[in-house]
């Protein structure tokens, strides 16, 4: 029967506590994280114990930065295919970026219109003031609208000089050439409804003409959320894309280092440290294509700005572009990055098991 | 006090091909031993048993107090760290200097860099290659490059030793040099166990030799 001797040799002086352990009981500082390694920790005193943690978990950094910077010096070693990657990553996470950007712009622009459908009654002119007042109060008693609101000829006057760029035109006039103005808002707000009752209130006497407005803002933002719907599927798709493109080229990258691999796992490497480069080159692939995405995309909004603001110009409307902001590029860094680990992973957990050392070097029995 | 213990072992290959029937035998700790037997007579596939490079079909191995059997997947490499391998083909990495093929499995098993780099140096000295640590091993003959093999073996300080075919493809001269530094290994305690089929080479040895023949363990001492 063998004895505890056998196993107490091997350690190194950087484990002390290896030692006292049987076979399979080793971990050292680069397979475990934080909290494993603090419960592998030997039971001796705390003053040792915290000497060892700090060593351990100092090595374990310094495994992870040393394996970082591989990953990005091994990704420098073949710089046109490495930027080819890069390149199609960029595209595909600035393609959804950048539709997601503009529309925000739009809603943004949008956003200041009041949504709810509004029926203007424009009443005749030769109405008197207490005329029309009067048959506003009738409005107010009707069930089927929710407000109502007068603007009086004079009110109307007064608006329009102070919004509209064309107040001189009003000094031609000898008289107030305004109708006055109901506004209502119907209860029913269904878009089949509302002509009917457009129809309705516009057969009123006294009125001149009904219109029903805000219906294209309505409309406006029906294909806003429908683009923006489409964005999201698009993204998902071009996700699925970043996925892939990374999944395959570590999947070259780890058929071309196999003899690394199979040798390393016969001196004794674990799973998690022999799978840990690989998904570092996911990492630095999804976080570079992220940035590249970043900038592709602050590119396309800075090309638009000028006319973009030309535009709002036009419409007398304070209307600023908005980039992807703080946020938005910490969104896309994070999921550009999130996006490269994961497919370096899918690769990884696909074909490294695959390549064991039993396997693929049966020669002899 | 075993070392390596096979108790009824025997293993056969998916291909139906029988590797190993009922194998039984101890290696005290501190022995050195030869597993001889001619080329398919499960050599190879006894070592590989030791690396858990392949599991037994039937019967179980100990490594130390450890039953192999009931090591999990995740736990093997902590076993193959208390074991040093030379291979027949070496199993050098070419794309990395002589020095580091050899801190390998330092680097593994997470020892500080200073600390590796002077196990690795003492270890390229053992074996008298330290002036080509900075070399790629391709420039290496084949003699050199099975001894940079053997000072990444060696390099952690392993209880136990294994070779397989170490001086396969060696001159009878290098051949023993190869041998004699296995002889030093053993004298500071290391067990050690060389599959090899050069029977005259062995024999000078004097020492411990287990034979296998179709799979059986026909001969032992």
């Amino acid at each position: 029967m063998a004895k505890p001797e056998h196993t107490q040799h091997n350690t190194g002086a950087t484990r002390p506590s290896a030692s006292r352990q049987p076979l399979p009981h080793q971990p050292s500082a680069t397979d475990r994280g934080p909290t494993e390694r603090n419960a592998s920790a030997p039971r001796r005193g705390a003053q040792q114990h915290r000497i060892q943690f700090a060593d351990r978990s100092r090595s374990w950094r310094r495994h992870h930065l040393n394996v970082a910077r591989e990953a990005l010096l091994r990704l420098k070693q073949t710089p046109v295919a490495s930027l080819m990657t890069l390149a199609v990553l960029a595209i595909a996470l600035a393609l959804p970026s950048f539709l997601l950007a503009s529309l925000g712009n739009l809603q943004a622009l949008t956003d200041g219109w009041d949504p709810q459908p509004r029926i203007a009654l424009y009443m005749q002119t030769e109405l008197s003031d207490a005329a029309i007042d009067s048959f506003s109060r009738e409005l107010m008693l009707r069930e089927d609208l929710s407000s109502v609101e007068l603007i009086s000829r004079q009110k109307g006057l007064e608006d329009f000089r102070q919004y509209s760029a064309f107040a001189d035109l009003l000094e031609r006039f000898d008289s107030n050439p305004l109708p006055a103005v109901i506004m209502v808002l119907p209860q029913d707000t269904d878009p089949l409804q509302l002509p009917l009752v457009r129809n309705e209130l516009a057969a009123l006497p006294g009125v001149d003409q009904a219109q029903l407005d805000m219906e294209w803002v309505q409309r406006l933002a029906a294909i806003l959320a429908l683009a923006q719907r489409g964005s999201y599927v698009l993204g998902g798709l071009l996700a699925l894309a970043v996925l892939l493109v990374v999944g395959n080229t570590v999947r070259m990258t780890i058929e071309s280092r196999r003899d690394e691999i199979l040798v390393s796992k016969l001196v004794g490497a674990t799973d998690a440290w022999v799978r840990r480069p690989f998904l570092y080159s996911g990492f630095w692939f999804g976080l570079l294509g992220g940035l590249l995405a970043w900038l592709l995309v602050q590119l396309a909004l800075l090309l638009l700005a000028e006319p973009a603001q030309a535009l709002a110009d036009l419409y007398l409307n304070a209307f600023e572009l908005q980039g992807l902001g703080f946020q938005g590029s910490l969104i896309m860094l994070t999921t550009a990055t999130l996006l490269g680990l994961s497919g370096s992973w899918l690769a990884v957990s696909r074909h490294l098991r695959e390549i064991e050392p039993g396997v693929a070097s049966s020669g002899e029995a | 006090m075993a070392a390596i213990r096979f108790s009824n072992v025997f293993k056969r290959y998916a291909s139906g091909q029988d590797a190993l029937l009922g194998v039984d035998f101890e290696l005290a700790s501190g022995e050195m031993a030869f597993l001889t037997g001619h080329s398919g007579a499960g050599k190879s596939t006894l070592l590989r048993l030791i690396m858990l490079m392949e599991r037994p079909s039937r019967g179980q191995v100990w490594v130390g107090q450890q039953d192999l059997s009931r090591l999990h997947r995740s736990q093997i490499p902590y076993l193959r760290r208390q074991i040093g391998v030379v291979f027949q083909n070496h199993q050098l990495l070419f794309d990395r200097s002589v020095f580091d093929n050899v801190a390998l499995p330092l680097q593994i098993s997470g020892y500080d860099p200073a600390d590796a780099a002077r196990r690795a140096r003492a270890a390229l000295d053992k074996v008298g290659l330290l002036a080509r640590e900075k070399h790629n091993p391709v420039t290496l003959s084949t003699g050199e490059q099975q001894r940079v093999g053997i000072a990444r073996a060696i390099v952690h300080k392993p209880k136990l030793l294994l070779a397989d075919e170490p001086t396969g493809n060696l001159d009878p001269e290098l051949s023993e040099d190869i041998m004699r530094l296995f002889g030093q290994f053993n004298s500071i305690g290391t067990t050690v166990l060389i599959a090899s089929h050069d029977l005259s080479l062995i024999n000078r040895m004097q020492h411990r030799m287990l034979t296998l023949r179709n799979g059986r363990l026909v001969a032992d001492g």
